[in-house]
């Protein structure tokens, strides 16, 4: 019955409850909750080009259907980071070879839906509900999730963000966060009052929220309390680097999060792509290397998967852009990846 | 440690038994106090009891009151709404003269206007062009950009496709010079016409005209010329006028005039469920627009939503289903929405797709499915209402040809015979003849409409909507009846509905949980607060997970509690109706005055129209002991409570 992880939960809200972090406690809890896995999901709205994050250099036909915006091979002025001599990273993207060669960086190319939809919200629909082609009410990542028992985390989903995302919508609790500083109930006078008022209703649904509900706030709120500063020096980068940042936070608090989401949208390069793309990755690449160095030896539990709802044609369009297309390129990073390596079948390239 | 640990297990077990019993617990045959039925008819057939409702249904006597709300033309609306939706000029327009009066200057448009609109190597001689895009040799394509002029020659090398420069290295880095040039010259002509802030106003001025006092941002605003106050608030935008509508919208339309025509749609919706008498109808206005959801992010449907609720919701949410079914299906709104509008007959009689003029393959139009698909899964039969793939087919290919006519600039339906498939179909066991063109698909709506599927689906979604969230079967039933002897007259429907012992009893009590909207709107109303701008408002539902006019999905947003019930979601309706009574929330000045000096158990009984459960009352007359607690404090506690999040 009494399960270690139940034991954490409820030790986590003493800690809360007492105003201070015995440090014991927490090293104690981060030794047992190592063996959680963690999966955090990041998606790219917008319809990444896939061919100009990872390029497929040895390719002729790359450089045939995009003259003004490919990007040059490795060796070139501005070239292609080299991975294996077939693929290179875009040169934006400097901060995630150290991952690739610690083998901690996966990279699966050709990969998309199956559905030939260019629309980006029926795409990023299809993408999230995890099943092209049929009206899925849930996220894929919320089915992913075990059913709650009494030991289950209040913020054992956490979505970055204001809204809660599709991926991370359905029957399992989750819980969506902008900013963990804002994670409060404004008047705390009123908090109390209302946790007992919804501690003591006969509307088990409501009781069963408001718990919830109450018990995030207290762990977010007791995270909080001590200032946090990323370890080895991590630089997070732009908006898309503070919701990663504040997962990491949430991981290390060790509060039994499971599953996480963030997002960062801007990749529909119709036009002026060699102007609008590098500094995008700059901060997508950083940010990602920064998460790995922040966990450091956690990132033996946690692997972290990139997603964009299609990808883009492989010819360039009249205005230093690409339109939409299909098929795309995932990262995988974590330490149990089979990493420094390029995964998927390459099937060459058609014009759209 | 461990011993609170196993305390907190053994209290977690008692409260899930509990959930179990509470479920089970149907009473759908306990009929409920006076008393209660009262505040029941308006929590269900309105978005929330404001003072007095309650002493007026009493007054009339229930059956009354329904019968009234259910004849809306019967009552007098209200002027207060009516002065609120004065302003809102572009709900009284059409599609035609919203597209043409809200596609003011926009940096996108204006991008494309400084370029010519077509590619100039399809000016050329057709021999010419043929040498440049077919494979001409290398010295073929450098005579022929060499004979052009040199602004001829400029636009060519700014569009050639690769294939026009291939080997032409020189031409190549002429044209990336040219294509540079184009890009800056672009960028000075968006400064000359939309200059950034900094060039506009005076640092000092830059501050008032952000967050000064109202009075002195309006004195500011007011003492430049027309061109000039346009500039600023275009680059200032809405969000800097929160407090004062009028410059709000106007830097609205000067910023993005087709999101004010949208955000307009939106004020309407507000306004209306606050302050129309005819609550009712704004209710069905809702469920509907829900039920046939289309979203406000794709494509034109933001200029088209306007006309789809007033056109084709609106005049029938108390008639027939099949004429609501069919001002849908024609509605360009949804044509667009559901890709009905390019959706052709499989041309597989055709040779392979011709190329393009940039060397490209074009790609063959064809058949849709997504229409047909959503139209029996989510407006008629329902996922099992006995439909197969052939169906899904069929009825597509009957709707082809239904389309948008100049979907730019008219933005009206049209059937256009030459998309259509002109050989027979069969749906649902129907043979459907060849070569009856529209009215294909007029059948179709038709079959889908008496179907007994779409019966039972609609009653059952309209029980979920008033009764519970798993309504009992037998109501459903009774509701199906009526459905199929009326030709699916909806107002004898909800008549069923509303006049059966499973609407009045204990098991409906309180049974739905309030989505965002209805929080959101039974807050304001039961404050009675002056609402004299919603902007913030509908800003402040789209957080709490509920974007008015913008679910993605065709499922329309969901119809029973579990999505809402949340823990983000409950922390954000505890911090809103916090604001909401203290005055913070922009345009709504809410009433607490009249809670002034009265004890909690008044202004729970005033806010709820009805006395307290009495564990609420304790939770805060217990809370608030010994400590100064204010109305605003109050009301916001009642506002939180879980009994307020019910309906």
């Amino acid at each position: 019955m009494l399960t270690r992880r139940y034991f954490l939960r409820t030790s986590a809200i003493a800690v809360a409850g007492m105003g201070s972090a015995p440090s014991w406690l927490l090293r104690a809890a981060a030794r047992v909750e190592a063996k959680r896995k963690i999966l955090i999901a990041i998606f790219q709205r917008g319809a990444a080009d896939g061919l100009n994050i990872v390029v497929p250099f040895f390719e002729k036909r790359y450089y045939d259907v995009r003259p003004s915006i490919a990007v040059a091979p490795p060796g070139k002025p501005n070239g292609a980071i080299d991975l294996d001599g077939r693929f290179g990273l875009h040169p934006s993207l400097q901060q995630l070879k150290p991952l690739w060669d610690s083998g901690q960086l996966a990279i699966v190319e050709a990969t998309g839906s199956p559905d030939p939809n260019r629309s980006h919200f029926e795409a990023q629909d299809q993408m999230e509900s995890g099943t092209p082609g049929k009206t899925t009410e849930d996220g894929w990542l919320n089915r992913a999730l075990t059913p709650a028992t009494p030991a289950t985390s209040p913020v054992r989903a956490i979505a970055m963000g204001a809204k809660m995302p599709r991926t991370l919508r359905g029957n399992r609790n989750a819980v969506a966060v902008s900013d963990l500083q804002q994670f409060q109930v404004r008047n705390q006078d009123a908090a109390g009052i209302l946790e007992r008022m919804y501690a003591a209703t006969a509307d088990s649904q409501l009781k069963a929220q408001g718990k919830g509900a109450f018990e995030a706030l207290k762990m977010i709120e007791s995270i909080n309390r001590t200032p946090y500063t990323p370890a080895n020096g991590a630089q997070y980068a732009g908006e898309f680097g503070t919701g990663l940042r504040q997962v990491a936070r949430l991981i290390k608090a060790n509060v039994g999060v499971e599953a996480a989401f963030a997002e960062i949208g801007g990749w529909d390069h119709h036009s002026n792509e060699p102007g609008q793309l590098p500094p995008l990755l700059q901060q997508f690449g950083s940010s990602l290397a920064a998460f790995a160095g922040d966990m450091g030896d956690q990132m033996q539990d946690i692997v972290l998967v990139t997603m964009s709802e299609f990808g883009r044609t492989a010819a360039e369009d009249g205005n230093n852009g690409t339109d939409h297309g299909h098929g795309n390129v995932m990262f995988v990073i974590g330490g149990p990846v089979r990493g420094g390596k390029v995964f998927g079948r390459w099937p060459g390239l058609e014009p759209d | 440690m461990k011993r609170l640990g196993r305390a907190l297990a053994v209290a977690a077990l008692i409260a899930t038994t509990l959930t179990f019993l509470g479920n089970a617990a149907g009473r759908f045959d306990q009929k409920l106090s006076l008393d209660k039925q009262i505040v029941h008819v308006l929590n269900r057939l309105t978005f929330g009891p404001r003072p007095g409702d309650a002493a007026e249904v009493r007054r009339l006597g229930i059956e009354k009151w329904i019968d009234l709300q259910l004849h809306p033309d019967r009552i007098t609306e209200n002027p207060a709404l009516e002065a609120k939706l004065k302003p809102l000029e572009s709900l009284k327009l059409g599609t035609w003269q919203i597209m043409e009066k809200y596609s003011a200057v926009q940096p996108a448009t204006l991008i494309t206007t400084l370029r010519a609109p077509v590619s100039p190597i399809a000016l050329l001689p057709p021999l010419q062009t043929s040498k440049l895009m077919n494979g001409g040799t290398v010295e073929e394509r450098r005579a022929v950009i060499a004979s052009l002029d040199p602004d001829m020659r400029r636009q060519l090398l700014a569009t050639a496709p690769p294939q026009v420069l291939q080997g032409l290295d020189d031409l190549q880095q002429e044209a990336a010079k040219v294509r540079q040039a184009e890009q800056e010259a672009r960028q000075k002509e968006l400064r000359r016409l939309m200059p950034p802030l900094n060039e506009l106003l005076t640092p000092d001025q830059t501050r008032i005209a952000r967050t000064g006092a109202k009075e002195e941002k309006l004195a500011l605003i007011n003492s430049f010329d027309a061109q000039k106050r346009q500039q600023i608030l275009r680059a200032i935008g809405p969000q800097a006028f929160l407090d004062i509508p009028e410059l709000r919208r106007e830097a609205m339309a000067a910023n993005q005039p087709q999101q004010l025509v949208n955000t307009e749609l939106i004020e309407n919706k507000l306004y209306r469920a606050i302050y129309s008498n005819r609550q009712l109808e704004e209710v069905l206005v809702d469920f509907w627009m829900n039920h046939f959801n289309v979203f406000n992010g794709k494509g034109q449907t933001r200029v088209l939503l306007t006309s789809y609720e007033r056109d084709a919701i609106r005049p029938n949410v108390f008639g027939h289903f099949r004429d609501l079914l069919l001002a849908t299906a024609r509605h360009p709104a949804m044509l667009l929405y559901l890709d009905n509008n390019q959706s052709q007959a499989p041309r597989d009689d055709l040779p392979a797709p011709p190329t393009g003029p940039d060397g490209r393959p074009l790609r063959r139009p064809g058949l849709n499915e997504n229409y047909g698909r959503e139209l029996m899964e989510l407006h008629t039969l329902g996922v099992n209402g006995g439909y197969t793939q052939q169906d899904v087919i069929d009825v597509a290919r009957a709707f082809t040809g239904w389309t948008i006519y100049d979907p730019a600039r008219y933005g009206e339906f049209q059937f256009n015979p030459a998309n259509h498939d002109r050989k027979e179909k069969v749906v649902l066991g129907h043979a459907l003849p060849a070569s009856r063109g529209e009215q294909d698909g007029l059948d179709v709506i038709d079959i889908l409409a008496r179907h007994p599927s779409t019966a039972k689906f609609i009653s059952k979604k309209l029980a979920q909507r008033f009764v519970a969230d798993d309504p009992p079967q037998a109501l459903v039933d009774r509701m199906t009846h009526t459905f199929t002897k009326t030709d699916g007259d909806i107002r004898a429907v909800l008549q069923t509905m509303f006049t059966s012992v499973e609407f009045s009893s204990e098991g409906a009590w309180q049974a739905k949980l309030k989505s965002p909207l209805e929080m959101v709107v039974s807050a304001v109303r039961a404050l009675n607060a002056d609402v004299g701008d919603v902007f913030v408002l509908a800003q402040r539902i789209a957080d709490l997970g509920q974007p008015l006019y913008g679910k993605v999905e065709p499922t329309g947003y969901p119809n029973t509690g579990e999505a809402w019930a949340n823990t983000a979601g409950l922390l954000g309706r505890i911090n809103f109706a916090a604001a909401l009574t203290a005055g913070q929330v922009p345009g709504v000045k809410p009433d607490i005055s009249r809670f002034n000096f009265k004890p909690p158990a008044a202004v729970a009984g005033e806010l709820l129209s009805m006395a307290p459960p009495r564990g609420m009352l304790a939770s805060i007359e217990n809370g608030i002991e010994a400590k100064e607690a204010t109305p605003s404090m109050l009301a916001s506690l009642v506002l939180s409570s879980p009994e307020f999040q019910r309906r």
